[in-house]
């Protein structure tokens, strides 16, 4: 008790200063996170400010300036009037959206048709399952292979139409992009599907059959009762997959390196090769951090949305 | 409306027998409780019936219309979920609605029957709320109002009370049975409470085991047991059942008692079993309101002298545990005369004593 009394009363000491942190439990739990905070710090907030310093800079690595130095080339934002001129910018943004507007539809509803079977038990339900989520376990680059392989002009996909060895797919101006496409939709409605049924699932059986009961079919049970509860749910599947969408890289780089000429280059592969090709690394920066803010605005939007609905 | 023919129906699960050869004929406009205890069939049955489960043998029909292969939205048939099975992401107003507008009524229609509905159940209040904000017992009457607007044929419940506090139960029994008089429906209600049966059905079929144990009305199946089974179900408190075998000595006919104790059969009782060929084993049933305490009223009651162990309050009345040797007798202390410890003498009487064969479980005699 004594101790107590004197630790409190002499509180200037370091044993006193802890016993007061100890006491007073925001503090203590700052003095907790505080570690992972500064870790958080290094790994996010510090390539950010670097990039937004950077961006506002003509810093090249080729030139030999260290990189905070860079403020030597100051360009009072330069690049992001350069980038609002550059068409194949908009090009590639163009594209980008493309593939998210045609594959996410896509995907969702070809996932929420699946789901929608998988709900009810089947013989061979379990195999058909495991087979179903295969594609999405493979490397996103190995899927870009055996798509370039089965699109060839002498693959398996030409073969089986009936085409002739002419009739090119990665290499055509249109079809390159509708080959892209159709290998996100194959890799990724399988995640649809497992998120998707996954909320299906959790649709309380009784109210279903309450719906059927009084007279509703399936359809009606399905837009009325089925659909509304899953609502959250959907919003998460889509705002994932529209996201992930828009960094879709490693398919298209290995089918057609973004071409034929830039038909199939996305964000990503655009800023690729302004990284590796261009070498204007302050410019890739501007252009980085303009996607992260329209994402992150994207995804908060998602994100409300599913709050304003929860249950 | 309908009347409701079950025909020796059969429902197996695996090697598991849930229903066996009931059969139940239910007329128009019945208030039919299945009644049994937990697993019994009961709610096997009422799903065949819903159309949630087929049955493997037998048939049901409704009317002269067999149900077999008809769809369940085509069945027209008001079910009550035991936890009433809301849609709580639509208005009430909406779950009210719902029967109506996958038929296709007319908005006007829907409209006016709605309000009518969350008059007759007092949730007009209510109706522009999500159903998920709703209490217990507000779910319940929704519950019912959104399968008596669509005038279903006929109406399953499902143990619709037993997730009431007690008094808003008591209620609902009453409303429930008001209910079913104004919509003149067919209502076939799940239970395992006895009490719920009594007072609410015209008809109780008492299941056990998948198997139809008796089908009557309240007094009778109260009255009249046709079982051992059944006598011990319904009511409260449970019938006396002594089980011993019986003795033939010197022109007297004794039941001597599994716990040791000797009762000398006479009047009735004594007939009914020796109307059928003897029975080693029998079970004598007697309830404890019967059982009476004081002076012997009639020549043929027979006598017993136990004393009394414990004295338990029932509202007005005291129920009192008598032991004979090993056996215990529940019997009615009425006027507050018993004391704990005290040796008394009591009779059961006679006409109102049943006897029960112990392998087969069936009434000896009268039935």
């Amino acid at each position: 008790m004594t101790s107590v009394i004197s630790s409190r009363s002499s509180g200037k000491g370091p044993a006193g200063y802890w016993n007061r942190v100890a006491r007073d439990k925001d503090k203590l739990g700052f003095w907790f996170i505080l570690p992972i905070f500064i870790l958080l710090l290094f790994i996010v907030v510090f390539p950010l400010l670097m990039q937004l310093y950077l961006s506002f800079t003509w810093w090249t690595p080729l030139e030999g300036t260290p990189w905070y130095m860079a403020w030597e080339s100051f360009n009072w934002g330069e690049y992001y009037l350069q980038m609002v001129m550059d068409s194949r910018f908009w090009g590639a943004l163009w594209r980008t959206v493309l593939i998210m507007i045609v594959a996410v539809p896509a995907q969702f509803f070809l996932g929420l048709a699946l789901a929608y079977l998988f709900v009810e038990q089947f013989p061979g339900r379990k195999l058909f399952y495991s087979i179903m989520l295969t594609p999405m376990m493979i490397v996103p680059a190995v899927v870009g292979l055996m798509f370039f392989l089965l699109f060839q002009g002498t693959g398996p996909v030409n073969a089986h139409l009936g085409l002739s060895p002419e009739f090119s797919w990665l290499t055509d101006t249109n079809r390159a992009m509708i080959s892209v496409i159709i290998a996100d939709i194959w890799q990724w409605t399988p995640l649809m599907f497992l998120i998707l049924l996954a909320g299906m699932l959790g649709v309380p059986s009784d109210q279903l059959l309450a719906a059927k009961l009084l007279g509703g079919s399936n359809w009606q049970n399905f837009l009325k009762i089925i659909l509304p509860r899953m609502k959250s749910v959907i919003a998460i599947a889509v705002v994932l997959r529209a996201v992930e969408c828009f960094k879709i890289f490693d398919l298209a780089f290995i089918m057609t390196k973004g071409g034929p000429g830039v038909q199939t280059e996305t964000i990503s592969l655009f800023l690729y090769k302004q990284t590796f090709g261009e070498l204007e690394w302050a410019y890739v920066a501007a252009i980085g951090l303009t996607i992260l803010i329209v994402l992150s605005i994207i995804a908060a939007q998602g994100l409300a949305y599913m709050a304003k609905n929860k249950g | 409306m309908s009347s409701i023919q079950i025909d020796n129906v059969t429902k197996r699960f695996g090697n598991f027998t849930a229903v066996d050869g009931l059969s139940l004929d239910i007329k128009d406009g019945e208030f039919v409780a299945l009644l049994g205890p937990s697993g019994c069939g009961k709610t096997t049955t009422m799903n065949m019936i819903a159309g949630l489960e087929d049955p493997n043998e037998g048939a049901i029909r409704f009317g002269a219309q067999s149900l077999a292969g008809m769809r369940i939205q085509d069945r027209n048939i008001g079910f009550v979920f035991q936890n009433y099975a809301i849609f709580t992401h639509l208005s009430v107003w909406k779950n009210l609605a719902y029967g109506l507008e996958v038929k296709r009524v007319p908005r006007n229609e829907i409209d006016r029957r709605v309000k009518a509905m969350a008059q007759r159940m007092n949730l007009t209040h209510r109706l522009d709320q999500t159903a998920s904000k709703l209490s217990v017992n507000e779910l319940q009457k929704l519950a019912i109002g959104r399968s008596a607007i669509v005038e279903p044929r006929i109406f399953l419940l499902d143990e619709p009370l037993s997730n009431l506090d007690a008094g808003f139960r008591a209620y609902m029994r009453a409303e429930l049975k008001v209910l079913q008089h104004e919509f003149g429906q067919t209502m076939i209600y799940v239970t395992h409470d006895q009490i719920e049966a009594m007072s609410l059905a015209d008809k109780i079929a008492i299941i056990d085991k998948g198997k139809l144990m008796q089908y009557g009305a309240p007094l009778e199946i109260y009255n009249n047991p046709r079982n051992r089974f059944v006598a011990n179900f319904v009511g409260s408190p449970r019938m006396n059942l002594i089980d011993g075998e019986l003795r033939e000595d010197a022109g007297s006919l004794k039941l001597m008692v599994h716990g040791g104790a000797e009762i000398a059969l006479s009047g009735r009782v004594r007939k009914d079993i020796l109307d059928e060929q003897r029975h080693a084993g029998v079970s004598l049933g007697v309830r404890a309101q019967d059982i009476y305490l004081g002076n012997r009223r009639a020549a043929d009651d027979i006598e017993m002298r136990g004393v009394v162990e414990v004295l338990e309050r029932v509202g007005p009345r005291r129920l009192a545990y008598i032991q004979v040797l090993q056996t215990i007798f529940l019997v009615i202390d009425d006027q507050d005369q018993l004391h704990v410890g005290d040796e008394v003498p009591f009779f059961l009487p006679s006409e109102k004593c049943m006897a029960f064969d112990l392998s087969s479980g069936l009434r000896l005699g009268a039935a």
